[in-house]
Order: structure tokens, then sequence, then C-alpha cells
């Protein structure tokens, strides 16, 4: 993986000993609040109903077995034991004082970490497919281009104060891992005509109050123009998109209000224009940062393994673990595991310190010293010897990471909500802790197959809801809890947005009526027909009728 | 009745303002203020930014809160409903 060079050491360093003067600023009066809020966004720290919560990066997802420990010992020195991993694939304090952060930025700086850019007005952290480097359906891994466009994004003078937040997500399979149509800016890394890397370019995609999936605007722009091709697109936005209405900020408003055909016009003017020799990655730079994500040394193993299948076949709990959570890897005898943070009952995404240790001992030894974290908010050891799957579930299942769910219905995703969160209108951990207790039987998930469920507490949708295969929203109805239901959303290649099946539920009738929905969904279903493709096949209708059916009778 | 309510600049726990203004971390031991008495007690408690961030009044029934964010501010007196900062704010 990616090692700090002297320019990332000394921006990480400077931008800890700007922020640690800003901080002795605001506490000593020098600074307002309202003078104070941008400049701690973008280092991560936000002030939430509870106290201060400090986003770090991880960037593209990729971490090392030191730099997990030090986020443990964070959580256990200056919170309270535990992390929040989302989306975005960060991990999130929700409990650090202003004046130990700082002191937390030291500790990210020595395992080459930091929290800048995980909020405010700014590119924030690039996201990518979990099993890259892992799976057998991608190009070429993606993460050297994710790093390129860290660095160039980082502190970027042009747009470090942007109309809006900027997400960009870059896949390198048809396969799509990353939730990539859903970002302001979505990379599909292909082959050009001359062989060498190039990429599909969607744009305009988001979720919020006004969700969009993004739109091809270029079919294939070679590796070499990238950065120039993004400058093109984000000054086109920065020139052009609203800053008088923060709903309407985001460049999907401004690829909708144009048109995909206007806006590539703006871009491609842009384009024309830049001294795009300027913003070209030298090809020994692009070869010497994909040096960094070599293949580890991987041993040269049989395809198949006597321990596994021994395990599978002696082990009913092990089997199931190996169905749903072991991946095939691309190198014959390795594997990649998913480390499921969504127990029955838990909340979606926490893991203590203690756990976080366990998951850093068992990437040193057993995954090449790597793990990552995912867009569903678990964790992955990416590359284990299929030989070693069994002692890696033992281990896990000790430490209540071995929940054979990943990808099944309560592999959900779910945001902090209104517990913690300022902006809420809901709370979605209960909810998702209910539906989750509801649908625990496994021998029924498993039935179920795949099925992403997403939840939501207020519109902003960092629980993604609009493209959960079953979104959940909660809504603010005259001071209660009430929750809306989407159906049909999806993530992946086929991305779409969910349709709203009716009228808001009372919080303890989501689960139920979500339960109903699955039961629907049992009886119409064709053969391998999976919940998505029932939807797709018969509209919202049946699971309109299955949630609301119950809900009326008893009205 | 109001209270006047703010995250503590520190570490942004919630506090309160107390009946002489002073910082308090329960609710049950804010100030109950009324008309012009709040507003005063609002202003106050700006004019202290060293310790209230953003102060603004929440009306209470007794103990309670009330009024149409009543839900959050019953879940910020008492923190997560919910994991493992369950009833720690």
């Amino acid at each position: 993986m990616y090692r700090y060079d002297e320019f990332d050491t000394a921006v990480v360093r400077e931008r800890i000993e700007e922020f640690r003067d800003q901080v002795s600023r605001r506490v000593s009066g020098g600074l307002t609040e309202d003078e104070f809020k941008p400049l701690r966004l973008m280092n991560g720290v936000y002030l939430q109903l509870h106290a201060y919560m400090l986003r770090v990066a991880v960037p593209y997802g990729t971490m090392n077995s030191r730099q997990l420990r030090r986020l443990a010992h964070i959580a256990r020195v200056y919170d309270k034991g535990y992390g929040h991993f989302t989306t975005r694939t960060n991990i999130q304090y929700n409990w650090p004082a202003l004046s130990d952060v700082p002191a937390i930025l030291e500790e990210l700086a020595e395992v080459e970490m930091h929290a800048i850019q995980t909020s405010g007005n700014c590119i924030r952290n690039v996201t990518t497919d979990v099993f890259a480097g892992c799976a057998d359906d991608e190009i070429e891994d993606p993460r050297p281009w994710c790093e390129i466009l860290r660095q160039w994004s980082t502190i970027h003078p042009e747009f470090s104060f942007l109309p809006r937040k900027f997400k960009i997500a870059v896949i390198a399979a048809p396969k799509d891992r990353a939730a990539m149509r859903t970002h302001d800016v979505g990379l599909q890394l292909i082959r050009g005509e001359d062989g060498e890397a190039a990429f599909r370019v969607f744009v305009g995609g988001g979720q919020g109050r006004i969700p969009h999936i993004a739109q091809e605007i270029a079919p294939a722009v070679p590796g070499r123009d990238l950065l120039a091709y993004l400058t093109a697109i984000l000054r086109a936005w920065n020139l052009l998109g609203r800053r008088d209405n923060i709903h309407k900020a985001r460049i999907k408003i401004l690829v909708a209000s144009l048109g995909i055909d206007a806006f590539r016009e703006e871009v491609d003017r842009h384009f024309a224009t830049l001294r795009r020799e300027d913003l070209r990655v030298p090809d020994d730079e692009v070869a010497r940062i994909r040096a960094y994500f070599a293949p580890p040394a991987f041993a040269d193993l049989p395809r198949t393994s006597g321990a596994f299948d021994r395990a599978s076949l002696a082990d009913p709990d092990f089997a199931r673990f190996a169905r749903n959570n072991v991946r095939r890897h691309r190198q014959p005898g390795y594997a990649t595991v998913i480390v499921s943070l969504k127990p029955v009952g838990g909340v979606p995404g926490d893991i203590t310190a203690a756990q976080m240790d366990l998951v850093a001992d068992l990437a040193e030894r057993f995954s090449f010293d790597e793990v990552r974290a995912s867009y569903e908010q678990n964790l992955v050891l990416p590359h284990v010897r299929l030989d070693d799957t069994p002692e890696i579930w033992r281990r896990l299942a000790e430490a209540g990471l071995a929940t054979p769910n990943a990808d099944l219905v309560t592999d959900i995703i779910a945001c902090p909500g209104l517990d913690y969160c300022s902006l809420a209108n809901a709370r979605s951990i209960p909810v998702a802790q209910a539906l989750s207790e509801r649908l625990a039987d496994l021998d029924y998930q498993e039935r179920l197959g795949p099925i992403r469920v997403n939840m939501s507490g207020c519109i902003n949708a960092c629980g993604h809801h609009h493209v959960g295969h079953i979104g959940v929203l909660g809504v603010d109805r005259k001071g209660e809890e009430y929750y809306q239901i989407t159906v049909g959303g999806s993530a992946d290649e086929t991305a779409a947005l969910g349709e709203i099946v009716g009228r808001s539920l009372a919080a303890d009738e989501v689960a139920p009526a979500v339960g109903r929905a699955l039961d629907r969904y049992l009886e119409v279903r064709r053969d391998g027909e999976t919940f998505l493709d029932a939807v797709r096949r018969l509209g919202a209708d049946p699971f309109r009728d299955a949630i609301y059916g119950a809900v009326d009778a008893v009205a | 009745m109001k209270i006047v309510t703010a995250n503590r600049l520190s570490d942004g726990r919630v506090i309160y303002a107390g009946p002489s203004g002073e910082p308090v971390e329960a609710l049950d031991r804010a100030g109950r203020f009324d008309g012009e008495a709040a507003d005063a007690a609002l202003s106050r408690a700006a004019r202290d930014p060293a310790i209230f961030v953003n102060p603004y009044l929440v009306e209470v029934d007794g103990d309670r809160p009330s009024g149409r964010d009543r839900f959050k501010e019953l879940i910020r007196s008492r923190g997560p409903t919910v994991g493992h900062s369950l009833g720690h704010p």
C-alpha cells in the first residue's frame, strides 16, 4: 500500500500545526464559532448532538494493521472505546473533546493518516471497490488512480471552497461494488483503444433530497488526461453551480438543469483551454504509485484447500460463514473474508477498540498486513489463504465479528441518525436493530438471498436509502418519528432510485412491514429471481399491498 | 417555560444555563425562564462564547422538553438511546 513521501508528511504535519493554532484561537476567543466552523470542518471535526465528532479518512478504504491498531488506541484513549465506519469508508469518533483533537491528529500522522477533507465543501475521500486487487473481474487495481486523485485533490487551491462537497468513486470492473453512480463523479477504469488505462466518466450522481443517478459524460478519457478532465468538470461546476441555496448547490443540480449534453459542452470548452501538459501525470509517477499497490507475494497454491473443505463439511456454522462471507480471490488458494460489523441487534458499522485490535492481528498474520473498510460499513481481509479461513472464522467468532450475513438482509447500511446527528429527524439505529432482530433467522435470510436495506435518519440520505433494495427514511411528523419505505433502489451497475410505496409508518410498524414485503417476495418470485429482479418485474404494487394491507386492516 | 441550551466549547457536551446563567450539565438543573427573561438568559449565554456554543431556547414542561423538537432535546439531555454510548450524555 501507499507510503507517505516527504511531501505528504510535510503537508499533514503543517496542517496539524495550523489546526492546533486555530483550536487555540477558538478556545481563547480569538475566533468565533462562525469563523471556526469552516476551519474545523476542513479537518473533519463536526459539532453533533452530544459532542464533537471527528471523521478520519481511510483513503480508498485501505489500512494496515498498525493504522487499525492506532484507530483502536484513539477510540480507547480519546473516545468511549469504539468507532463507527461509514459508507465513505471513513471512521468516525463520536465523543472527542475539541481540546484533544490536535493530539489525535498527531497520533494519526504517526501512522500516515489524517482527517483532512473528510468534511467541508471540498473533494472528499475517494472511494473504490473493496475487492480491489482481489477481484477476478477487474481491469487493474484502481487504487493507484485513487491515490493519484488523493494527492491531486488534497488542499487543491482551486477546489477548496466549492459550492458544496464533491465525492468521487473509482471502479475497475463491470460489476460496481462502490455505488459509483451515486457520486458527483464516478470513474470506471477501462482499457483505452491504445491498451492503456482510460476512464468512462459519469457525472451528476448524488443522493440527499434531490437524488440523481450519474450520467455518462465521456466514454473513454485516457488516464494521462484524467486530472485535466476532472479539473474541467470541477471548473465548470465551480463557475456555474449555485451557491445561493445549499440544497441546489451540488453538481447533480447543475447537470440536471443544463442537461448532460450542454454540461458536456461546458466541460469540453474548459478542457480545450487547459494546459493539459501541466496536469498530465508523468508515466514514471504512475509507475511509482502503481508499485505501492503491487500484488503481495502470493504463494503458489492449489485452487482448492483441504482444510477449508474439511471445516465446511464438519461445521455447518463455518460452512454458512464460508457461503456468505468468504469471496473468491483471483489468486488460486486465496480468498477474501468479509468481517461483518452487523451483528444481530448491533449498531451497523460500529466496532470496539478490542475488535479493531483483533482484526489488525488477523490482517497482520493472515492477510499481508492489509485490511479494508467497505461501502457497506464492514471490514474486509483482502488476501487470506483458504487454508486459514477456519482459524480466522474461529477468532472472529470469539470476538463477535463472524456474523455470516454479508449482503443478506441484515447487512443493513445505516447512518447514526438522531441518536448522534444534529441534522437527523429520526433515529436510524433502533429501527435497523428491530429489523435485524426480526430477520435474524439465518436460514430465512439465506432463503431471501441478497437484499440490501438502507436506513437514513433524514433526507440528507447518509444511509443511502434512495438506492437500497429496500430503503427506509426517517421523517419528522409533528415531533414524532415516522419512516417512509422505498423499494427497487440499487447502488450497483444497474443503479436506480427506489420508489416510495406510500405514507410513512410509525417506528414500531417498520420491521413488521418490511417483513411482510419480504414474505410477499418469497411468494411471488420466480426461480433464481432476486428481490430486486422481482421488484423490477412486478413493480412496487405487490410489496405496497403487503406493507400496507395489515396496517390498514388494523386501522 | 423555557431553558437555554448549547454545546460546551471545550468538549462539545450538552449544557444548559443554570438559574444564574452558569453552565450546568443536567437538564433538571437548568434555569427556567419566561418571556423577556428567556431572551435575556439567551443573550447572557451568547455573551459567554468560551463556554456556550450556539445557544438557543428550548420549551420545557416540567423536566421534559416540549415543543416541536422535544424528542431531539430529550435525546440530547439523556444521551444516545442505543449502542455503545447508551445513556452516556
